[in-house]
């Protein structure tokens, strides 16, 4: 540093210490006057660093604990007394000296600035520590690795310039530096602002998470690192270390099951090839529009009862059915995709929070769509987070119990039908239904008359009024976000289900479709509108028995060999005017273990159903989960069943149904 | 083309240290006295990248940045904002207003050139 | 540019005995009346669907955020009623809508000094208007601010 410089700032110093000055003394005349508490502020930080930017280390220490001492003020948490000016100025006095270097024999500084300690104690002064910067220790990974990054949206509005990231990233040695251009969107909805690109390259053994950091220090950008052979190598080593650290028998480091199989590894010699996700889209899309023509030539042909026509329409719906299944089959990624993050959360949670925990998963390959898989990484995280954090015992009050010191948490997918099972079980502390339900009634939720199975009783933590900040000890926090997770998983046309038994754990199953774009849809009707049912959760179809054509007072009940089922009258739901026909039909559905029936006017048929979203000036819609076009481009609802079997909710235990 | 780095700062000793130091590694230099100051600067005249001071008298270095952001000569250009706290509320802070990074105050020069270097290319 | 500042083009239509404008920018297209399909529960503001070209969009209903009362509806001649494709802003987001018009009158270019801000006595909600100005004939016409109506629309379909 030249003298030059040290010179400007010396003559620098001298006015804001006379500024300093003027700006204590003024404060003990209007001690509230909020603009001269900031020039204190200000004219301090100042000191602070030019001080430190010029090498007075010992300088900016000292004003870092008074600055610190006035931010308070600043914040108001202290007010502005004589004393505190008294002691400002003091410490001010020292400024010179320290600039000269001179020593501090009695110790008056140490005594100035515990004497403003004391004065804006309430939140310690912390010992002198300019030196923020922390350096992130280097973990360097001994295999060579897969980079992928993606610049967030705004990132080339902000000034970042992809060009330098991938020089740099060159210079650190990568290579096979493929650009993903598979996001880019068509040219009509295209910002000329935002980076659609993302890149995968390979970086060689010996490169830092530390020097990748680096790089992207100036590039607001998502990246993820993973070792590009066989990733449970370093998580292995990962384990290794932390067990290596962990002192005895009292904290055991989180133990972790291998997964069965290999990850799919790219050098596997099956003739396959990469095609970019914005191409899956199109298709899907293309498909989609077929599906929607061949509905409409179907219809056609019906109309002409041209035999040739009809046999012709029908081959063309076999085949749209079978390139959509063959469409749908190319979107799908398995859920490991998925998985080494969780894995890499819940060893960073489990040893943050001192829980050691088993975390076992099941069911890796099975896939889901790829817009389910992304849009199911945040939820589970939630969920896996809330497992670990409020579900899992302390190690104290664990060693209460009668369970394994070492806490599991299960993460599991199966298919089941046209839907995924995903599960996350702990064997944690597990919830007390008595005191959600205390709770609900307390914050207005539910009534204290509600009758409610568990299952329903659980649900309440999904709801977004549950959860605030002063939350009971055993629940706490359970359903902070859990409001959040419900409407993702409800975006996506899932079902979320929490079940637990206290003291040995909480279940939450996800069930979600297949598929997004297309399902099976079976096309209804009443007072001439026609909407659509998921066929998916169809069970059965049959006549409305005629002495239940009028609304019962005791709530309408269907006797199905034996059992009592509930059932609702669409056209009550939905508003619909007139008298309904002699006969109408029962479509029996189901979602989870509730089973309810609704009548309608008469059954049309069965179709695809290319789903549409519903606008958001229109989600009063309850019980409307989308929409589709019909072959005569006319719009048909479809009809969300979970939600009606919610909404519906007294109706699903008939034992309970007092008559009025 | 030389590049011009704008710098904005309240303390002259430190926007004197940071001009001396670009301009003799070949950048053109402007400089500002406080945001207000800065906003004018960069929306009068061609500058690639800006430097500035968080905390500083008539507009503070957030604001500034905020304001630039909106105004079509300031989109697109990196700004790094200095500050004495690495605390990740105000790098968040910085962030949502408009900033692509930040260097923690004190640096050295080697340091504010790898830096420069990094944005700038 | 400087047409931009001083001027604005405006499409006008009418909905009852109500003239109405909105700039031309947030116009997309103007179609025919479609087939609609009635979403239950949906509110009044806006309470159909429509198929346009393959996009399920809402369609709106103006009469009600606006305060229109209609008392001849029959005297609107059916084949002059059109649907207009709106771009329109709801809460942040970038989305597309369609309403009703009983008839689309022109494309006009008013000079921005004549639009007034809504009289404090006036019969229309503050909300929902953005300004008005004196059409050909002598009447106010209104320029409803569509961002504020269907924002609304969105949390009232929301809250219900």
């Amino acid at each position: 540093m030249s003298d030059d410089l040290i010179a400007v700032f010396q003559e620098e110093l001298v006015e804001l210490l006379e500024s300093l000055e003027r700006g204590l003394v003024d404060l003990q005349e209007s001690p509230e006057d909020a603009g001269l508490i900031n020039q204190v502020f200000r004219d301090l930080h100042t000191v602070k660093g030019s001080g430190a930017m010029f090498g007075f280390t010992d300088l900016a220490a000292f004003i870092h604990d008074f600055e610190t001492a006035f931010e308070k003020v600043r914040a108001g948490a202290v007010p502005v007394t004589p004393e505190l000016v008294r002691l400002g100025l003091a410490a001010r006095d020292q400024i010179p000296g320290l600039v000269n270097g001179d020593a501090d024999p009695d110790g008056d500084r140490v005594a100035i600035l515990n004497a403003l300690r004391d004065l804006t104690s309430g939140g310690g002064v912390a010992a002198a520590d300019i030196d923020d910067e922390i350096e992130a220790e280097a973990v360097t990974s001994n295999a060579p690795a897969t980079l992928r990054f993606k610049l967030s949206e705004d990132a080339l509005a902000l000034g970042a310039r992809p060009d330098i990231l991938l020089s740099e990233l060159k210079d650190l040695g990568a290579t096979q530096i493929v650009a993903d251009l598979s996001d880019i969107p068509a040219l009509d909805d295209l910002n000329a602002d935002q980076c659609y690109v993302a890149w995968q390259m390979q970086l060689p053994a010996g490169v830092a998470e530390g020097d990748v950091e680096d790089v992207f220090m100036f590039a607001d950008a998502d990246w993820t690192l993973t070792a590009t052979e066989v990733n449970e190598v370093v998580e292995r080593d990962e384990i290794d270390d932390l067990l290596s650290e962990a002192p005895a028998l009292d904290t055991p480091a989180p133990q972790q099951q291998a997964p069965s199989d290999k990850a799919p590894a790219a050098t596997e010699p099956a003739a396959s090839i990469r095609v970019p996700a914005a191409r899956l889209d199109a298709l899907m899309d293309s498909v989609g529009e077929l599906v929607t023509v061949e509905a409409r030539l179907t219809e056609l042909a019906r109309h002409s009862r041209d035999p040739a026509l009809l046999s012709t329409a029908e081959e063309v719906t076999r085949l749209a059915a079978r390139l959509r299944d063959a469409t749908m089959t190319m979107r799908m990624v398995p859920m490991r995709t998925l998985v080494s993050r969780f894995r890499r959360l819940i060893l960073g949670l489990s040893s943050d929070l001192g829980k050691p925990v088993e975390f076992v998963v099941d069911g890796e390959d099975t896939e889901l769509d790829k817009t389910v898989i992304e849009k199911l990484a945040d939820p589970l995280v939630h969920i896996l987070r809330n497992a670990i954090d409020h579900g899992m015992e302390d190690p104290a009050a664990r060693a209460q119990t009668d369970k394994d010191h070492v806490g599991r948490i299960e993460l599991s997918a199966t298919h089941v039908g046209g839907e995924v099972h995903i599960v996350v079980r702990d064997d944690g502390r597990g919830m007390s239904a008595d005191k959600i339900r205390a709770k609900a009634i307390e914050r207005g939720l539910i009534t204290s008359e509600a009758q409610l199975t568990a299952g329903q009783v659980f649900a309440l933590v999904l709801e977004p009024g549950f959860s605030t900040a002063e939350t009971i000890t055993e629940l706490s926090g359970r359903g902070v976000g859990m409001d959040v997770v419900r409407r993702t998983i409800e975006g996506l046309r899932g079902v979320i289900e929490i079940d637990s038994k206290l003291g040995q754990g909480t279940t939450v199953t996800l069930r979600l479709p297949l598929t997004l774009a297309i399902i099976d849809g079976l096309l209804i009707e009443i007072a001439d509108e026609r909407y659509t049912l998921p066929m998916s959760s169809v069970k059965e179809i049959f006549e409305l028995p005629l002495d239940k054509r009028i609304a019962s007072r005791n709530g309408d009940y269907l006797d199905i060999r034996g059992q009592f089922v509930p059932f609702v009258r669409l056209r009550h739901l939905f508003d619909c005017e007139g008298e309904p026909p002699t006969e109408q039909n029962v479509v029996v559905v189901e979602s989870g273990d509730a089973r309810m029936g609704i009548v309608v006017d008469r059954i049309i048929g069965t179709n695809q159903t290319v789903i549409k979203q519903v606008s958001k000036l229109q989600q009063g819609a309850r019980a409307i989960s989308g929409a589709t076009i019909l072959g005569d481009g006319t719009v048909s609802l479809i009809v969300d069943v979970a939600q009606l079997l919610a909404m519906s909710g007294p109706l699903i235990e008939p034992k309970k149904e007092v008559a009025a | 083309m030389t590049k011009t780095v704008l710098t904005v700062d309240d303390s002259p000793s430190i926007r004197r240290m940071i001009a001396l130091t670009l301009r003799e590694a070949g950048y053109n230099v402007l400089e500002a006295s406080d945001g207000q100051d800065g906003l004018e600067k960069a929306t009068s005249s061609r500058v690639d990248a800006i430097i500035t001071d968080q905390n500083m008298p008539r507009m503070d270095g957030i604001s500034m940045i905020k304001a630039l952001r909106q105004h079509p000569n300031g989109r697109g250009v990196p700004i790094v904002v200095l500050s004495t706290d690495s605390a990740d509320t105000l790098k968040s802070q910085a962030r949502e207003a408009g900033a692509l990074g930040w260097m923690v105050k004190p640096f050295t020069q080697d340091k504010l050139l790898a830096v420069v270097k990094k944005v700038l290319g | 540019m400087t047409l931009a500042a001083s001027h604005k083009i405006v499409i006008t239509f009418s909905i009852g005995p109500q003239r109405l404008a909105i700039p031309a920018t947030d116009l997309r297209e103007i179609i025919d009346p479609l087939p609609t399909t009635r979403v239950p529960g949906a509110g009044d503001f806006a309470p159909w669907v429509v198929n346009v070209r393959g996009a399920v969009l809402p369609l709106g209903d103006l009469r009600l955020p606006l305060g229109i009362n209609d008392p001849n509806p029959a005297e609107r001649p059916e084949d002059a009623r059109r649907f207009l494709v709106l771009e329109a802003v709801i809460g942040g987001e970038p989305t597309t809508v369609a309403v009703m018009a009983d008839i689309v009158h022109e494309v006009a270019t008013i000079p921005s000094k004549s639009i007034e801000p809504l009289p404090a006595t006036s019969m229309w909600p503050s909300e929902f208007v953005e300004g008005l100005f004196k059409g050909p004939e002598g009447e106010f016409v209104l320029i409803p601010d569509l961002s504020a109506i269907f924002t609304a629309m969105a949390q009232r379909a929301a809250v219900a």
